[in-house]
């Protein structure tokens, strides 16, 4: 199991430099602006703030822009919730249809290691990523805040960092099910399935009839501006979270040790 | 000891509506060179492929005594499969790959490893992606032969490498049978079965068509005939008894005259032939 882990990791880790530090410094290059707009804020703020619909999709007018914490969840968080979802959705919807998508499947799948072993490697190698990919970011945040010698409330930081690597954890698991079920790599509908899923989130708190079932996605329960504004957020949204990753991956493991692969 | 390293029982494999292979049974003794024929589309990849636990199936399969569903990963640790494309991790080093494959079985099969490298003149520090299918092919080799297991599965071994290569190939495979390995290995070339091969089955449309020694399958009365007869230059396929082809040449002006056995070729053509019925087109 370790030598397999060793080699999914080694597979997987330019990408996830590569995107952990784009999204890290973009962040921290977010956090950095914050100084030069200070003076601009209050008047951006205030107008944010009265934009109708458009200020409650982006937590705007549930957080003042023209504090570190509003401005860290309606700007950073924003970029951190698009980022790390694509980039666990990419890593997911390839990560078990890529052996047979490259062709490699007959070399893997030849050595004496069973089906269930291997996805169950493969999971533990996408969870190990995202510990990793969370810790970059923040430490590049952390730099931010640092640089401009500002910080938010670090404990409501905490619990955003830990509600997005919770909502990764559940959009990889959705994905792995994907790529459990096709032969091809499927980056486009992995994608597709993390921007669905943000979407729901921004429509959800757009329309008011729809603001019940934001639980059910993943973003209903890591908004940025929720967790800063200390709203409570309600426990069928965790409670949903969880129920939806066992699901995925009891498929995922039902799917794929009973599949035909492709040669 | 066992006797059989290979029993493929009613093995039935259907893709959807398409066909795959439709009730094979056949058998590999211990410490034998099977070869397992049939031209594209035949059966023989899923057949192997099922073997391998790569496909769902039904009918049995016993792999060295052990039952290919059940003991899936204990046969695995026992054989050493060779794929026909033999791909691999475009950005991993040829070391890594052959060291990848023995930490996996938990083996130091470095020695091995080296021998196997030094024979067949593979560069283990080149990357996967600049080899070309022959040399992919020869890290394919070490990769099966490596951990020395119990039974070698090959398919198309021999496509893509030089025919030095080829040799040196078989030079490996003739040292490692004598240590009591078997050997199934699934191709197109019919030489290499008649020079190799103890033993051969043959597939067509899905279908088991013949499996036997290959001095027996390869026997046949039929003789290819090539002359000169009444001035015109003849060459067919005589599959009568001789004294009725001496009635018929009699009177006739015979300026040149062959009478030889068929080609292997010719013979296992005969049974893949469309019209060749499940005896054996020859005989």
């Amino acid at each position: 199991m370790m030598v397999l882990l060793k080699h999914e990791w080694k597979q997987n880790v330019r990408n996830l430099l590569i995107w952990s530090l784009a999204v890290g410094a973009m962040g921290m290059l977010c956090i950095c602006l914050y100084a030069s707009m200070t003076e601009d804020m209050a008047e951006l703020s205030e107008s944010f703030s009265n934009m109708g619909a458009f200020s409650d999709a982006f937590g705007m007018s549930t957080l003042g822009i023209g504090t570190i914490a509003g401005y860290f969840a309606t700007e950073v968080g924003v970029v951190h919730s698009l980022g790390s979802s694509m980039f666990a959705a990419i890593m997911a919807s390839t990560i078990l249809s890529k052996e047979e998508d490259g062709h490699t499947g007959e070399f893997l799948y030849a050595l004496p290691v069973t089906r269930g072993k291997v996805i169950t490697t493969k999971i533990c190698s996408m969870v190990l990523s995202l510990v990793v990919f969370t810790t970059i970011t923040t430490a590049f945040y952390i730099l931010g805040f640092r640089i401009i010698d500002t910080w938010p409330d670090m404990e409501l930081f905490a619990i955003f960092m830990l509600s997005q690597f919770l909502m990764n954890l559940e959009v990889m698991c959705i994905c792995t099910m994907l790529s459990a079920f096709v032969k091809r790599n499927m980056i486009g509908a992995g994608l597709g399935i993390a921007l669905l899923l943000y979407v729901y989130d921004l429509m959800g708190r757009v329309v008011p009839d729809a603001k019940e079932y934001l639980f059910i996605g993943p973003f209903g329960y890591a908004n940025a501006s929720e967790i800063f504004a200390k709203r409570d957020i309600p426990s069928a949204a965790y409670i949903c979270g969880v129920c939806i990753m066992m699901m995925a991956l009891v498929i995922t493991y039902l799917k794929y040790t009973r599949k035909d692969l492709a040669s | 000891m066992i006797e059989k390293a290979i029993e493929i029982n009613h093995l039935t494999k259907h893709y959807g509506k398409h066909r795959g292979v439709e009730d094979v049974s056949f058998s590999v003794e211990a410490g034998d060179i099977f070869g397992f024929l049939g031209p594209n589309g035949a059966g023989k990849s899923t057949t192997i492929r099922s073997m391998l636990g790569f496909l769902q199936y039904e009918g049995e399969i016993r792999i060295l005594g052990m039952d290919a569903r059940k003991d899936h990963e204990r046969i695995l640790r026992e054989v050493g499969y060779m794929p026909s494309e033999a791909m691999f991790y475009p950005s991993m080093r040829v070391r890594d790959v052959i060291r990848l494959s023995a930490e996996v079985r938990g083996m130091d099969c470095k020695r091995e490893a080296k021998m196997l490298c030094d024979r067949l003149r593979v560069d283990v520090d080149r990357k996967i992606n600049e080899l070309s299918l022959g040399n992919r092919k020869k890290v394919s080799i070490v990769c099966a032969m490596q951990h020395k297991p119990n039974l070698f599965i090959f398919d198309e071994p021999t496509s893509g490498l030089d025919p030095l290569m080829q040799n040196t190939f078989f030079e490996l495979i003739a040292e490692y049978v004598k240590g009591g390995t078997t050997c199934m290995l699934s191709t197109h070339v019919l030489s290499e079965v008649k020079k190799y091969c103890n033993h051969v089955a043959i597939m067509k449309e899905g279908q088991l068509v013949s499996a036997g020694s290959v001095s027996e399958l390869t026997h046949t009365s039929s003789k290819r005939v090539t002359g000169t007869i009444d001035g015109q230059q003849v060459d067919y396929l005589y599959t009568k008894d001789m004294n009725q082809l001496l009635e018929e040449l009699h009177g006739k002006n015979v300026t040149d005259l062959n009478i030889m056995d068929p080609s292997i070729d010719e013979i296992f053509m005969g049974y893949y032939s469309k019209d060749a019925d499940r005896e054996g087109a020859m005989r």
